[in-house]
């Protein structure tokens, strides 16, 4: 009878309960894009990470820091045998190592790189290395577009690279420009100067060594090894996403209050108009709590009406969304591994959370403001006056 | 008639022919023969242990000045430099004011580098060495090595040359050792007073990457020792260092604290 009643009140509120329940709607859509957006941006920078770099997971030796150059000549091994026999869908060889090189006559100190060009666990546009890897007059090198860019190095060109063989001494010799390829992870592009692993190999005296060997999964431990989860290796863009969940937060809260003060509105208005109407259901008999629970209920309508209203607005927006995605190729020269457009990457349990965090927010802020009710004396609310 | 002219002419002309070659190939002849008489005469190993004797010390003291030219801008650094034997050497930077209290200790391979607005000593380990030294055409390297060639090298006279007006004997240099940084080098000598006047270092390729050019010997402490090192990074654009040095004494007493952690204080 109270939820009958409670829905009979709600409708005949009109356009302000309508109002409450678009408002409160369209905050519960907004919150789930949000959080559904970042989802998918970090979803795509993962995936690329992976599939340009990070593999499932990489094995080194437990001192090797990418951040730390100079030291990088000295954390090279040959691989265990359980590495070694992987096949080349199962495994990525890498050797890294420093290198400088002349374009036009500027130094620009960069990071040489040698993978393995049978290779197929990480995608990479590094075909047309293996197509010259026999040729001696030049070293045949690949560069990706931002590396382009910045050395103002295109394809054909070529510059003296200069570098250091594993006991120290200096060579350097003219490398050409193959192909400058788009790659969509900036960690590979930026700096890096790619080549085949045989060639540097033989370039710095460093013969079945590598810097390190993707996996496609952590393959057990090594005594002389460490593996690096994926995570771990994607820290970095994971605690920046993780930031911007937190600067996100922010603006839920905003949304959220937002949702709460319509609700709260309404029903401090509700009971101020509507104070004969609890006054007469009190001289009725009608305990004070009951009361309170009806107006609560009333309220919480907008909550349960807003959750209809995201379905019914959401669902065919989302799935517009979906078709469209967002672009973001404005971020194409910022550090971030991502291209062209995201889309949203939806998660169950994320999706309920929101929801209930909303209609909790909704059902307080319907039940604080009538709380008054409890203190209104009957004949005195009967004549209007009680509040 | 008119024949008989032209044929006694063509006749003293091919005289005068003759004569002309005979004398250009004495000349040739007697141009070359002593180059290569004394090409011959040179044994370039020993050439090279004296150009070592006269250079080489196993303890010296240099004050000079590092002038920078990076064809943008050129900065002086004022350095005072003790080395001792290859592996230990100590500077002590004293101009311009940002560099001054700038200190360098070499030892063991490792280089502890002083700066006294942060006071703190960094240690600059092993790759870090080749490095540029502060934006310089050398190395940490180039900068505290100080090997003797002869010990490292083989070396081979390759022709005589003349450089500057003086008669160089060119040697060709190639590492005994795997591990040295330039694996060839060429070096201008004048035999007579067995010092460089100029050098190039190679990279392992043989493709030129560094030239060394030694300027204005003066006499000091009986050896002849240049006032300038003018490097150039051939692979830069417009670059130059010049090492330019103002005082330096051979077989000095270094006292061991200079080479000890403890100097690289403010």
């Amino acid at each position: 009878m109270i939820a009958k009643l409670a829905w009979i009140q709600f409708l005949r509120q009109g356009a302000r309960a309508w109002l409450n329940v678009a408002v409160t709607g369209l905050t519960l859509v907004t919150l789930i894009f949000m959080t559904s957006l970042l989802n998918g941006f970090q979803l795509q920078a993962s995936k690329n990470l992976k599939s340009t770099d990070v593999g499932g997971g990489h094995y080194r030796l437990p001192d090797f820091d990418i951040l730390s150059p100079t030291e990088w000549e000295d954390q090279t091994f040959s691989p265990p045998p359980f590495l070694k026999n992987l096949s080349d869908t199962e495994k990525a060889e890498v050797l890294v190592l420093q290198g400088q090189l002349f374009p036009n006559r500027r130094l620009y100190p960069v990071q040489l790189r040698g993978i393995d060009l049978k290779q197929k666990l990480l995608d990479l546009p590094l075909e047309p290395l293996s197509r010259q890897e026999n040729g001696n007059e030049y070293i045949p090198v690949i560069i990706g577009t931002r590396m382009s860019e910045r050395s103002r190095l295109q394809k054909g060109d070529s510059a003296v690279l200069r570098w250091r063989d594993r006991l120290g001494v200096i060579d350097a010799r003219d490398a050409k420009v193959i192909e400058v390829a788009d790659f969509l992870n900036p960690r590979v592009d930026e700096g890096v100067v790619w080549l085949s692993l045989d060639r540097l190999r033989i370039m710095t005296r460093r013969e079945g060594e590598v810097s390190w060997v993707t996996v496609t999964h952590n393959l057990g431990s090594d005594k002389h090894l460490e593996f690096l989860e994926p995570a771990t290796l994607m820290s970095d863009i994971l605690n920046l996403l993780k930031q911007d969940r937190r600067n996100a937060k922010v603006l839920w809260a905003i949304l959220l209050f937002l949702a709460g003060t319509s609700v709260y509105n309404s029903q401090i208005l509700n009971v101020f108009k509507r104070q004969k109407e609890i006054g007469a259901m009190m001289a009725f008999g009608m305990e004070s709590r009951t009361i309170i629970g009806l107006y609560t209920l009333e309220g919480t309508i907008s909550g349960f009406g807003a959750i209809f209203f995201a379905f019914i607005f959401g669902v065919p927006f989302y799935y517009w969304f979906q078709s469209v995605g967002l672009d973001i190729s404005h971020l194409s020269a910022s550090t971030m591994p991502v291209r062209e457009r995201i889309f949203l990457d939806f998660h169950f349990s994320e999706m309920l959370w929101i929801t209930l965090i909303m209609l909790s927010v909704v059902i307080f802020s319907a039940w604080r403001p009538v709380q008054k009710i409890a203190r209104l004396e009957p004949t005195v609310a009967l004549r209007g006056k009680g509040l | 008639m008119m024949h008989r002219a032209c044929n006694r002419k063509l006749y003293f002309n091919s005289k005068k022919m003759m004569t002309r070659l005979f004398f250009l190939a004495i000349i040739f002849v007697t141009s070359l023969s002593p180059v290569n008489a004394q090409e011959s005469n040179i044994d370039a190993k020993l050439l090279l242990t004296q150009v070592d004797d006269n250079i080489w010390s196993n303890t010296k003291f240099i004050q000079g000045r590092l002038i920078i030219d990076n064809g943008r801008t050129v900065r002086t650094l004022s350095v005072d430099n003790w080395m001792e034997g290859v592996e230990r050497s100590y500077s002590h930077y004293t101009a311009p004011a940002r560099e001054r209290g700038t200190k360098m200790l070499k030892a063991d391979k490792k280089l502890w580098m002083y700066t006294p607005r942060a006071d703190r000593t960094i240690l600059i380990a092993g790759h870090l060495l080749r490095q540029s030294m502060m934006g310089s055409d050398l190395s940490y390297e180039d900068m505290s090595e100080d090997k003797r060639l002869s010990r490292v090298y083989d070396a081979k006279v390759e022709k005589m040359e003349t450089l500057d007006g003086v008669l160089c004997a060119v040697l060709l240099l190639t590492s005994l050792e795997e591990d040295t940084n330039y694996q060839t080098r060429r070096l201008w000598v004048d035999p007579e007073k067995k010092i460089i006047l100029k050098q190039y270092l190679y990279a392992k390729s043989g493709k030129l990457l560094k030239t060394v050019e030694f300027k204005d010997y003066f006499k000091t402490s009986g050896r002849l020792f240049p006032r300038e090192m003018i490097y150039r990074d051939l692979l830069k654009e417009n670059t130059k260092t010049t090492y330019s040095f103002d005082e330096i004494q051979f077989d000095v007493e270094i006292p061991p604290e200079y080479f000890s952690q403890s100097i690289l204080k403010r």
